[in-house]
């Protein structure tokens, strides 16, 4: 078996299979966390979790196709966020390919990253979309004091962006993390490139 | 979500017209509003797309859509409204709160093209079927493994959420609290999540192999199930939609 890198546009079908799952992982999850009112969205588990397992390319299409299929069932306004969700997917599985997950403690770093860059891709969106807010209460509530003490509008939004982000993200690559970590060998090799035993 | 999505089966003029065109027609009419910031042009552009609603029999349909985003749109009227930097005109004051001019007209034209873009993306969502517009990608050179992707998403959802369900009262039999303090919520997260996780990324082993025993992974040509393609008007509406979007721009540059 030869090695392949992270970015091979190779697809196994078992990672391809993975996408439709990851994407219904994301949905519980929002599910679970409006279930029990928890204060963030969790809405990026699966695709997290896909990145964690099968690279960045694949975590990138599960948060892209995640939000088109969003778009189609949910709420069209999701569609704007495809970028957002496929950067998460990207960086979350560059990252864990160059070891960000070995511990608890890289995994918040990694969480803290995914959601400063989330923050940052979704500022332009929000600003050019709808005057830079992003329909969470807390964060559009500094926004709006923010914006009320002449502050630039670009530096509002981020700061919008940035709380309410950040902790989600996270929240998010933890449970992800802890979950990964939880997986059963047999699961977890049938997507790794690297490993050398032959692929389904 | 559970019903999959928000198609209507309906015997419409807007039914009849292909998948590409509509998506195309999504991308020009949000386009537009976002290229030219005037009120009166952005209300015809939301006007017309009510229209495409009412013609394809599904002008109803569209308020819960708009419902899903209407947090955001309140926010936009309460925090350009009230906030925005350049409140200089006062427009009129409603129990001694100050109302603005500019941050509400600023707000009205946001609102104006969120509420377009909702309705553009109904006209293709409420009109379209999503294997119908997933066979015209793939038509058009779309990866027949990425249609795969997308169409079974729809199909897996509502399996996950039958499992979930079960997961759920099992866990609560076995005296997991769902309710309480914040702790207790955020420590009934994992086990709740954990085995629906494992459950469906274990599905994904039996269905990739059921894929590649049927010739997934096969390279020749695919053939379709339905070979023809009953939709009309494509190419006039395409034709049309570029047209505009190009006197759009004309316009937005020259004046």
């Amino acid at each position: 078996m030869r090695k392949q890198s992270m970015w091979s546009l190779k697809f196994s079908t078992a990672a391809l299979v993975l996408i439709p799952a990851a994407i219904g992982i994301n949905y519980l999850g929002k599910l679970f966390a409006e279930l029990l009112r928890l204060p963030l969205w969790l809405d990026s588990i699966g695709t997290v979790l896909s990145s964690m397992l099968a690279g960045p390319i694949i975590g990138a299409l599960t948060g892209i196709i995640n939000n088109i299929i969003y778009g189609f069932t949910a709420s069209p306004v999701s569609f704007v966020y495809a970028i957002t969700s496929g950067v998460i997917g990207l960086v979350v599985g560059i990252m864990a390919y160059k070891g960000w997950i070995a511990s608890i403690g890289k995994a918040l770093v990694l969480g803290l990253v995914v959601g400063v860059i989330a923050a940052t891709v979704s500022t332009p969106l929000n600003i050019l979309f709808w005057g830079g807010q992003t329909g969470n209460i807390w964060g559009d509530a500094l926004f709006a004091t923010m914006i009320a003490h002449d502050m630039p509008q670009w530096l509002a939004s981020f700061a919008d962006s940035l709380v309410v982000d950040v902790p989600d993200k996270i929240a998010t690559v933890l449970v992800g993390f802890l979950i990964f970590k939880n997986l059963p060998k047999n699961l977890t090799r049938m997507y790794d490139s690297r490993s050398e035993i032959d692929r389904l | 979500m559970k019903n999959g999505t928000f198609y209507l089966e309906k015997d419409s003029i807007v039914h009849d017209v292909d998948p590409l065109s509509k998506l195309l027609f999504v991308f020009v009419s949000v386009g537009v509003t976002y290229i030219v910031s005037d009120h009166s042009f952005v209300l015809g552009v939301f006007a017309f797309t009510l229209l495409l609603l009412l013609l394809g029999k599904v002008l109803r349909y569209i308020l819960p859509i708009i419902g899903l985003s209407i947090v955001l749109i309140f926010s936009i009227i309460i925090v350009q409204g009230f906030f925005h930097p350049d409140r200089s005109t006062l427009w009129f004051t409603i129990v001694s709160v100050p109302i603005y001019k500019e941050g509400f007209s600023y707000a009205l034209l946001l609102t104006l093209r969120v509420l377009n873009m909702v309705c553009a993306f109904g006209v293709l969502i409420l009109t379209t079927k999503p294997d119908d517009l997933v066979q015209s990608l793939i038509r058009k050179g779309m990866s027949p493994k990425i249609g795969y992707v997308l169409l079974s998403v729809l199909q897996i959802l509502p399996q996950m959420l039958a499992v979930t369900g079960k997961i759920t009262d099992a866990q609560r039999s076995r005296g997991m609290e769902t309710e309480g303090g914040l702790i207790t919520r955020v420590k009934s997260f994992i086990p709740l999540l954990t085995p629906v996780v494992l459950n469906s990324i274990n599905d994904t082993r039996d269905r990739s192999i059921a894929l590649e025993i049927r010739g997934f992974n096969s390279t020749s040509e695919r053939t379709f199930l339905h070979e023809t393609n009953h939709f009309k008007y494509g190419f006039v509406i395409k034709i049309l939609l570029a047209a505009s979007l190009a006197a759009v721009i004309t316009w937005r540059i020259f004046l």
